[in-house]
């Protein structure tokens, strides 16, 4: 081989590759057609689940109906709404209507991607302020919630009788080992929860986080501390499973479901699932420190409205919303969904079908919003910070301490 | 041959499509990868645009993040230990397949049809199989008088983990490509050495290894850059973790740009980018080495 | 065939043959258990080896929602076959046998072009199909699927048609044949046993496909069958008995395809022979 051979070889790279990227800012000048033509719609949602002929599917249409338009529904993997609907703004061809994951709201609405809820006059009174919360940003609300969920612990009703623990008697966290102690005497397994290093992890760990009195704001703070310890030592004296550094909210319930465990820290979202366990099963608040309810992080999807470029749409647009979010259809729809309705008059007439749902409207009305704290357009960043903190600690690479330092300092760094 | 000016560029008419293919295919997802990471990305300029050019920034702050020297030496291990592993495993087989005996297609077959799964099935599959409580490893360990290990949850083993899952996706593409490539070895080769009186040993090292080198080259080759990239079985098995133990660039990379609520392009794509230089330099070898062998 | 040994060797690589399948379908048939098991024995501990309490749910499910997929992923398995070798065999032909200027270059950057992330390029290609409305389409996911096939294609043809020797073209040439000829009547037939190499991995790559239709085909009506299981895959639920059904389902005639196709491999490869 020769030199020249492969300068010339080289040259060529560089030069297709120039070629290329000429081709296509030559692309990009030349506009495509907008989406959505004429009396169409488009509607995102993250519940792929749902297809043409179901219940959500019909109360779009028929929503759509009432404002004399059609409605076009593409169903989505939650995890990839985020990103198509980022590129979706980029490329000024976003949906109608969107729903999402409340936390995605902050993000989107950051990226100037969202309309406030003033802009478009959509009403957002009737929401529950706590839930609505996680929709706003500097004290503008970007969408309205369509159902809540929250955390609570799932308990075993067999398996503890066998174990001899007394429910009532779980008041505060000494009280709850106790308990994981006793079943884990009586041969069986304490608690399973999600661990793993995504928003889900951070989501499982706040409620133990916030039940501390600790602070997204101090990550490392004696109370944040005294959290992961709880968690850590549990690991470590095998009250809960390994298992749980790795589990999504998924897996952990699966493990429950098995019936080898007493405990399990899940959402309002299972109570479908519930019905198919074969054995008796209950819900206490997750308890706080020092005696209590712990706060617990609100959950769920808010309905929002994308910016367009033609600013005619969001009429029609508020209409679908102001009909998907009406207290007939929340009610369907969070009926669907095992989900607690987010207006309060709705949630009394979902009390009044089934009391069992009482224990989760208390726990959704006494939940907070992760924005809290006073993190606002700042929250984004904690997560990650907390979850991976968590992860060292649950993996035995760091103590508790010296996990959520490292984890403060960066969270630290990356909101300067 | 048809080394006339005329002929050269007749190839060309030849390689027009793929050529046009790869300018309309290729060329914005790269020029976009190399763009994002040479600009300081806000989600606010992702989307409305005018976000700052940042030179080098996104690669220097990617060079010194923490996780930098731990990503950059699973990379190494993942890579080469996969690509060893799956390329002798492949090979073995691909030999042991080459002798027709009764069903030795069906089954040859049949080792190709872990790559039908969807890699989320495949990825969980592995996640269940090496589940620290109710895992089928564990429990045959258990069975033998083991301790459990924690194979996807403690920093030990995660790395092991997504290795082993990892070769054994690549098994049935390298046992094909081999395969093909024995298939063309002349037998009248082996014939003779047959006459000369060669052992199997011999005939393997002196034979079949040396005529299947541009075979081999080329699956290393392709190897290497699939291995690079590889991101689903880890995503889904480790999710990277615990505490970066099983990250490699291409986990890195992704969870950047799309593992957490607020993205960050820039230097997403610069970790990106630097796997497609780590490929470059793979793809020079084996040209330089082609060409070494040719002239 | 090398040396036919006795017939009591051959079924002693039979047996071995057997165990090393068996080894490495092992997390397949474990798939195939979990389809079975009922949600609440899925993370049983110890687990069970067998669906002895099984269901059949899963199945049933997918039976009745998921067999329209199947169309969908077999016309764009096809599709995806017939592009990249319309695409890829004249390439591999023009750079093994043409030397074109430029040729290493071209080469190299198809190299390249493979090291794209999956992500990057799916992301680049929602941008492009969203603006031009052609999205959820099975024409769009076919273009997009040949990406992974198309330039491994090119290097697999450069390497076998390299393999096939001058004299036979310049035979051709001599005859009159012009290069399209020759390449059509010559050199095509001879590349048999690659074009099907090729086309399995082809096929087999737009099959499992799972990043490209996601991102772009995830709303269409014709949804290809590894999307079918994002059915199974709620926000906060997954049914995985009816996604290991489903992936146990679309493997089915896939398999069928491979183990039918095998024949042709070995028949075929031969031809073309890989050398320096």
């Amino acid at each position: 081989m020769t030199t020249s051979g492969w300068r010339r070889g080289v040259a060529g790279v560089a030069l297709t590759a120039l070629t290329a990227v000429g081709a296509v800012t030559g692309c990009s000048a030349a506009d495509g057609p907008a989406g959505g033509a004429g009396g169409a719609y488009t509607v995102w949602d993250p519940y792929p689940q749902f297809a043409g002929g179901s219940d959500w599917e019909k109360l779009l249409q028929s929503c759509g109906a009432d404002a004399g338009v059609t409605v076009r529904r593409t169903g989505y993997d939650t995890t990839d709404l985020t990103n198509k609907a980022l590129l979706a703004a980029q490329q000024g061809n976003s949906p109608d209507v969107l729903i999402v994951d409340n936390p995605v709201i902050s993000t989107l609405a950051q990226a100037g991607a969202l309309t406030s809820a003033d802009e478009t006059k959509l009403d957002t009174s009737a929401s529950a302020p706590n839930l609505l919360g996680a929709g706003q940003l500097d004290g503008k609300a970007y969408g309205v919630p369509i159902g809540a969920n929250t955390l609570a612990l799932w308990y075993n009703k067999d398996l503890l009788g066998q174990a001899g623990v007394d429910v009532a008697s779980i008041k505060d966290w000494p009280s709850l080992t106790a308990a994981l102690a006793k079943v884990k005497g009586a041969g069986k397994k304490g608690i399973t929860f999600s661990a793993i290093g995504t928003e889900e992890g951070s989501f499982q760990f706040l409620p133990w986080f916030w039940g501390a009195g600790a602070q997204l704001t101090a990550l490392d703070s004696p109370p944040a501390v005294s959290a992961l310890t709880l968690w850590t030592d549990w690991l470590t004296r095998g009250y809960a499973p390994n298992s749980v550094i790795n589990n999504t909210q998924t897996t952990s319930w699966q493990e429950f479901a098995g019936g080898d465990y007493a405990f399990a820290e899940n959402g309002t979202w299972q109570r479908a699932n519930a019905e198919k366990l074969d054995f008796a099963y209950g819900i206490i608040p997750v308890p706080a420190s020092a005696g209590g309810t712990a706060p617990a992080p609100t959950g769920g999807e808010f309905v929002a409205l994308p910016v367009q470029r033609d600013t005619g749409r969001y009429d029609v647009s508020t209409k679908l919303v102001t009909c998907l979010t009406s207290p007939d259809n929340l009610l369907k729809t969070d009926t669907t969904l095992s989900y607690v309705a987010p207006v309060a008059a709705v949630q009394q007439t979902q009390v009044t079908a089934d009391p069992e749902l009482k224990v989760w409207v208390d726990a959704v009305n006494a939940a907070k919003g992760r924005t809290g704290d006073n993190l606002g357009t700042k929250y984004p960043k904690i997560p990650e910070q907390l979850w991976t903190a968590v992860q060292g600690a649950l993996s035995g690479a760091k103590s508790p301490q010296a996990a959520l330092s490292a984890a403060q300092d960066a969270a630290a760094a990356a909101t300067r | 041959m048809s080394s006339t000016r005329g002929g050269r560029w007749t190839a060309w008419a030849f390689l027009a499509p793929v050529t046009v293919y790869l300018l309309a295919c290729y060329a914005y997802p790269l020029y976009r990868n190399v763009e994002l990471s040479l600009r300081r990305y806000t989600v606010r300029s992702f989307v409305s645009g005018g976000a700052p050019f940042a030179g080098l920034d996104n690669y220097r702050d990617v060079v010194t993040h923490p996780t930098f020297g731990p990503a950059l030496a699973h990379t190494a291990v993942f890579t080469a230990v996969s690509l060893l592993c799956q390329f002798t495993l492949g090979l073995a087989l691909a030999v042991f397949f080459h002798r027709h005996f009764p069903l030795s297609r069906t089954l040859r077959a049949l080792f190709l049809v872990p790559w039908l799964l969807p890699l989320i099935v495949s990825a969980s599959t592995w996640s269940w199989l090496l589940n620290s409580e109710a895992g089928v490893v564990n429990a045959a360990l258990g069975a033998l008088g083991l301790d459990p290990v924690n194979w996807l949850t403690s920093p030990r083993w995660s790395l092991v983990s997504v290795i082993v899952a990892n070769i054994w996706i690549g098994i049935p593409f390298n046992l094909v490509v081999l395969h093909s490539g024995l298939q063309a070895i002349p037998t009248d080769v082996y014939e003779a050495a047959a006459l000369d009186g060669a052992s199997g040993s011999q005939r393997f090292w002196r034979i079949t290894f040396p005529l299947l080198r541009p075979v081999s080259a080329i699956t290393l080759l392709l190897g290497l850059i699939y291995t690079l990239k590889v991101f689903d079985i880890i995503w889904i098995m480790t999710r990277g973790g615990p505490t970066d133990s099983s990250t490699t660039f291409a986990t890195w990379s992704y969870r950047l740009g799309f593992g957490s609520l607020l993205p960050e392009f820039g230097p997403g794509a610069a970790v990106g980018n630097l796997l497609i230089v780590v490929a470059l330099i793979g793809g020079l070898s084996y040209v330089r080495a082609q060409r070494r062998q040719r002239w | 065939m090398v040396t036919r040994g006795p017939a009591r060797a051959a079924w002693w690589r039979t047996g071995l043959g057997v165990v090393f399948t068996a080894l490495m379908l092992f997390p397949v048939y474990w798939m195939v258990n979990v389809s079975f098991t009922r949600e609440g024995d899925l993370r049983a501990d110890p687990p069970h080896l067998f669906p002895v309490d099984g269901t059949v749910d899963g199945y049933r499910v997918v039976l009745r929602e998921q067999l329209p997929y199947l169309g969908t992923s077999l016309l764009v398995g096809l599709g995806t076959v017939a592009l990249t070798v319309a695409l890829a065999a004249p390439a591999g032909y023009a750079l093994a046998k043409l030397r074109p200027v430029g040729g290493g270059a071209l080469s190299f950057v198809l190299l390249i072009a493979q090291m794209v992330p999956g992500i990057i390029m799916a992301m680049g290609f929602y941008a492009i199909y969203l603006r031009l409305g052609v999205l959820n389409s099975a024409a769009g996911l076919v273009l997009a699927d040949s990406t992974i096939a198309v330039p491994f294609g090119v290097l697999i043809f450069t390497a076998f048609m390299s393999g096939i020797p001058d004299e036979v073209l310049q035979a051709a040439l001599v005859d009159g044949a012009g290069r399209w000829r020759t390449f059509r009547s010559v050199v095509l037939p001879l590349s048999r046993g690659s074009i099907i190499t090729v086309s399995l991995f082809a096929f087999l790559w737009a099959w499992s496909d799972f990043l490209f239709a996601s991102t772009l085909d995830a709303g269409g009506a014709s949804r290809p069958i590894t999307l079918g299981i994002y059915r199974y895959i709620g926000n906060n639920n997954q049914e995985w008995n009816a996604i290991m059904a489903t992936a146990v389902v679309a493997s089915v005639p896939a398999t069928v395809l491979l183990i039918v196709a095998q024949r042709y491999v070995a028949a075929g490869v031969t031809a073309g022979a890989v050398k320096d």
